[in-house]
């Protein structure tokens, strides 16, 4: 088991950032010094990982043994906020302080991966009861200072690194790369291990440093996932569960032509930006259509860039939608014809999105059946198989902007073929999409299983997406040689359908 | 467009042959004392009196900027002397071709070419000179080679290349295999002969013949010095390039436009029906306005014989000639377009004959272009947009790691045109790049996106949209897109202001459109 210091994907360095021990009085000298026997750094802790890493390409198998350690800090009693990241996949979880190498078994109490942020807890709190939990500050302002603390590579003990605020963005956070929130770029030096750790000004917590670039791209450029973005998570988990993001789920286009602006009709005050795809799944799925102009979003006025101001700083219009929860409405101002109208939209979440990110805590779904390994399409299985075949790579790209999700919400992908007597002539087939099997649409894994268990006809009919033959098994001899197959490739379950 | 590979593998064989080639070592053996031979006669030169040089200027079209022509690059070849002073050669060597002259390998006299037939698909090109003292000087040393179409497998054959001062250079084959692949165009495939052996290269890369006894038997396709394997483009498929040019209208290779499946697993042939040693496969598309649609042929019948050569469980025939060989070959090099063919199909457990005439799908018959080459890509400029009908050509020029987003959109169009076909389009007309003009502010970043629409005209080629502009009411053009954003909007006055602007200005804009 090799054990890393985690750090997400692009290159990232997570910021650590220094703990100040002082009372929030007047801001702390820069210089100031601060004593780490004063236990003012407890509350910052190493957590060290034990990671089973899914075998997508395997899914009966139990994956791969890995490790990582990353930094996390106590927010109340007994709760630990780090990053989703650090504790994914995790089979074991232990933290430690600076000044006590005792290692502490800890367990996930809530991840949300969409946010990149997860809040652990130690299995005996009794250690931790007097250490004081850490307070939030809010957005820092540009170049105002902040230092980060954390157990980046580099040596065990803690470490502290001073840098400014450089840019507060709209950004795509690389856990899953498919969501994108409010981030804070810092320019203090980033390394792997700090990920999870506090980013702090003037004794408060602005941020946890999550992700980087690597040296090769970018110098000096960290982020940190803002406090906005922490205490929607913290306020989601109140109810005892975690519900994800809720999304508009529709990409708007910039109004910056004129004869664009004239055709929609949106005034000089440069107000108003253009609807240029909905998603019919989504919150304002059955409201907005393409050629609408959004005007304001709860009020706020809606530039034609997409731009809104928030909280005193030009951000997303999403970030509005983006603090609330599902549920919760908003009201929606816009224009159609040349006419304006106004609506309230309750959000929801938008799920088909999911599959094109990265997935964690999750075991890998799958039928087998006959040496036929059937999966669901999702990006896990894209990157475990290198799927080459065209088909496969046109349903992953656009089932979102083709609206493919409509049709077959979970694809699935005949990924291999475990050759025996009963299949030789099928093995070039691996890498298809399914499209019917036994007359069944297959819409989702589940109707894989329903399809199979029709037992009619004397043959298994598999048809494919784009395949101009249908796979054909005999029966009888397909069921006579699934359990062989399932002994000769070591398989202990032919399938794995989820916990649902 | 796939020049370049065969280009590199013939220069890197060249390479790694100097070294090694028997040639390289003859010297030494002269050196070494040699019992005294009688007289010491200078030694001969062979020549081969039925091969000109010929040297090409190619220059494409850019298909991203297609009011511009690429730079241009030259290429030489070997042709072959054929009956009437014509030179056959590959079609690759005079694609885009600028300027085209031929050689004398001996003496280095030159004359001006141009190109009397091409065939891009089959990969052949005539060349001829106009008539003039010169012309009858150059040819008056010259002996037609004749077609020799009886090789086969295990023949020895050589491929011919001159040196310096003309000498003859051979490199000896023997045919392994004979098989059919498509050659460098989208598109059916054709007769190849493979060989293996080593060939060394004299840079003469485009086109190099292949001779037996003095007789042609084809021309170089490939040669891949690591594996040392040859491709030849046979002589079955030069006779028939041949006929067809020497009728006075050259109608090309026929297709029967389907698509089959083999049926060798047992299963699948239970499930079809299939008698354990009975022949035939399965036909899983059928083109439409192909041959095999006209005769009849439907999608799920079981071909079972062409002509009255039966088609094995693999797809193939027994070719007099070569043995197993890939049922295409009945339809694509045995016969010509307006050929009766006669097929028998498996329909519902009946055996049914099917009656039709052999035609060819012509590349402007493609939704897509396969190919396009000696003429400039159709475009259509407004206002700094820039539409274009989509072409392999141009989905090829991208490369694997660009063929995300737009580009895999625009591929699976091309691999499935079938619905668009289907919605009347005679091209794809797709919104290729945006220049910036200030009619087009905002459109900058916007590029692969199909056009439905334009000012509420459905637009099935680009000759629609080019009448859907000009046939505009309002003051503001509309463009309805296949993808995000889905509509664009385009005021007449502004766009017609930077049309002007731009012909001339800094993007060296000749022309608005070409719709030739």
């Amino acid at each position: 088991m090799n054990t890393r210091p985690l750090l997400t994907f692009l290159a990232l360095a997570l910021l650590p950032s220094a703990l100040c021990a002082q009372p929030a009085k007047a801001p702390p000298p820069a210089t100031q010094a601060i004593d780490v026997k004063s236990g003012a750094w407890e509350g910052i802790v190493n957590i060290d990982v034990s990671v089973l890493v899914p075998d997508y390409r395997e899914p009966w198998n139990a994956g791969q043994p890995s490790g990582g350690s990353g930094t996390g800090f106590l927010i109340g009693k007994n709760r630990f906020l780090t990053n989703a990241h650090v504790v994914s996949n995790a089979t074991r979880i232990l933290i430690r302080t600076t000044n006590d190498p005792e290692p502490h078994p800890a367990r996930i109490v809530h991840i949300a991966h969409d946010c990149d942020l997860a809040l652990i807890e130690a299995e005996d709190s009794s250690h931790f009861e007097k250490l004081k939990p850490l307070d939030f500050g809010g957005i820092p302002q540009l170049n105002t200072e902040v230092i980060a603390i954390g157990y980046p590579i580099g040596g065990d003990r803690i470490s502290v690194t001073r840098g400014v605020v450089s840019r507060i963005d709209f950004r795509p956070y690389s856990h899953t790369s498919v969501d994108s929130h409010l981030a804070i770029q810092v320019d203090a030096a980033i390394n792997p291990g700090n990920s999870g750790g506090p980013v702090m000004q003037e004794g408060k917590v602005v941020g946890v440093a999550f992700q980087g670039f690597s040296g090769r791209v970018a110098q000096n450029v960290g982020y940190m996932i803002p406090v906005p973005v922490i205490k929607r998570f913290l306020k989601d988990i109140e109810d005892g569960r975690y519900d994800h993001y809720v999304d508009l789920a529709a990409s708007d286009f910039p109004i910056e032509n004129p004869a664009q602006a004239k055709a929609l009709g949106t005034g000089s005050d440069g107000v108003g930006v253009m609807v240029g795809d909905v998603e019919p799944q989504g919150s304002v799925g059955d409201l907005l259509k393409i050629g609408d102009v959004i005007l304001s979003i709860d009020d706020n006025p809606v530039m034609n860039n997409g731009l809104v101001r928030f909280e005193g700083e030009l951000m997303d219009m999403n970030e509005i939608v983006e603090r609330k929860f599902a549920g919760d409405t908003i009201k929606l101002k816009y224009m159609r014809d040349g006419k304006k109208l106004e609506s309230t939209v309750t959000l929801k979440r938008f799920d088909p999105y999911v599959r094109l990110g990265a997935q964690y805590n999750q075991r890998p779904r799958y039928i087998v059946n006959a040496g036929l390994v059937f999966q669901p399409l999702d990006r896990n299985l894209m990157d475990a198989h290198q799927m080459r075949d065209d088909t496969v790579n046109y349903v992953f790209d656009n089932f979102l902007t083709d609206k493919l999700y409509v049709e077959r919400p979970e694809p699935v992908v005949l990924t291999n073929v475990l050759p025996d007597e009963v299949n030789t002539w099928i093995t070039p087939y691996a890498h298809s999409i399914v499209d019917e099997i036994n007359g069944v649409k297959i819409k989702t894994l589940k109707d894989v299983e329903t399809a199979l268990a029709k037992k009619d006809k004397p043959f298994i009919e598999i048809i494919l997406l784009e395949k101009n033959r249908p796979l054909v098994l005999k029966r009888e001899l397909a069921e006579a040689a699934h359990k062989r197959i399932m002994q000769t490739y070591n398989i202990m379950e032919d399938s794995y359908l989820g916990d649902e | 467009m796939k020049f370049s590979p065969i280009f590199l593998f013939l220069a890197l064989g060249a390479a790694t042959l100097s070294a090694q080639t028997p040639e390289t070592e003859a010297p030494k053996k002269k050196r070494a004392p040699a019992p005294a031979e009688a007289g010491s006669a200078p030694q001969q030169v062979v020549q081969n009196n039925s091969l000109v040089r010929v040297n090409a200027t190619s220059q494409p079209y850019s298909l991203h900027l297609p009011w511009q022509k690429e730079s241009p690059s030259s290429r030489r070849g070997l042709g072959v002397v054929l009956a009437g002073n014509r030179v056959l050669v590959t079609g690759q060597m005079v694609a885009d071709a600028t300027y085209i002259e031929l050689e004398l390998p001996a003496t280095g006299q030159k004359l001006p070419a141009k190109v009397v037939a091409v065939d891009y698909e089959a990969n052949l090109a005539l060349l001829e000179s106009a008539p003039s003292d010169k012309q009858k000087a150059f040819f008056a040393g010259l002996k037609p080679m004749a077609v020799d179409s009886s090789t086969r497998i295990d023949d020895k054959v050589d491929i011919l290349q001159t040196g310096r001062v003309g000498e003859l250079i051979k490199s000896e084959l023997r045919i392994s295999k004979v098989m059919t692949r498509r050659y460098n165009v989208e598109g059916s495939g054709f007769l190849v002969y493979e060989a293996n052996n080593i060939v060394r290269s004299e840079a003469n890369s485009f086109t190099l013949p292949v001779v037996k006894s003095g007789k042609l038997v084809g021309l170089l396709l490939s040669y891949d010095s690591k594996n040392q394997v040859t491709t030849i483009l046979p002589a079955p498929i030069i006779e028939h390039f041949l006929k067809d040019v020497a009728d006075g209208s050259y109608e090309g290779f026929p297709s029967l436009g389907m698509e089959l499946q083999t049926t060798l697993d047992e299963q699948f042939r239970d499930f079809l029906g299939l008698k354990a040693d009975a022949p035939g496969v399965l036909i899983s598309m059928v083109m439409k306005g192909g041959s095999a649609e006209k005769a009849g042929m439907k999608k799920g019948d079981i071909l079972v014989a062409i002509n009255g050569f039966v088609i094995d469980s693999r797809g193939d025939y027994k070719d007099p000639q070569f043995g197993a060989l890939s049922s295409s070959h009945l339809v694509r090099g045995r016969a010509y377009v307006g050929d009766k063919v006669e097929i028998q199909v498996i329909r519902e457990g009946k055996e049914v004959t099917l009656k039709g005439e052999l035609t060819r799908r012509k590349p402007d018959d493609f939704l897509v272009l396969p190919y396009l080459f000696d003429k400039g890509p159709r475009y259509v400029l407004m206002g700094g947009l820039l539409f274009q009908e989509l072409s392999h050509s141009y989905l090829d020029a991208f490369g694997e790691e660009q063929r995300g987003g737009a580009i895999l959109r625009l591929s699976r169009v091309a691999s499935h045109p079938d619905k668009y076909e289907g919605e009347g389009r005679k091209k794809l007309v797709f919104l290729s790049l945006v220049l910036p003009t200030p009619s087009a502010q905002g459109y900058d970043k916007l590029g692969g996106q199909v056009v439905n629409k334009v000012n509420g005209k459905a637009i099935k080629d680009l000759n629609d949209l080019n009448e859907a502009f000009k046939s505009v009411k309002d003051t503001t053009h509309v463009i309805e897109l296949n993808d995000f954003p889905h509509i664009l909007y385009l005021d007449t006055t502004n766009a017609a202001n930077d049309n002007k602007r731009l012909l001339g200005g800094a993007y060296r804009i000749g022309s608005l459109m070409r719709l030739e």
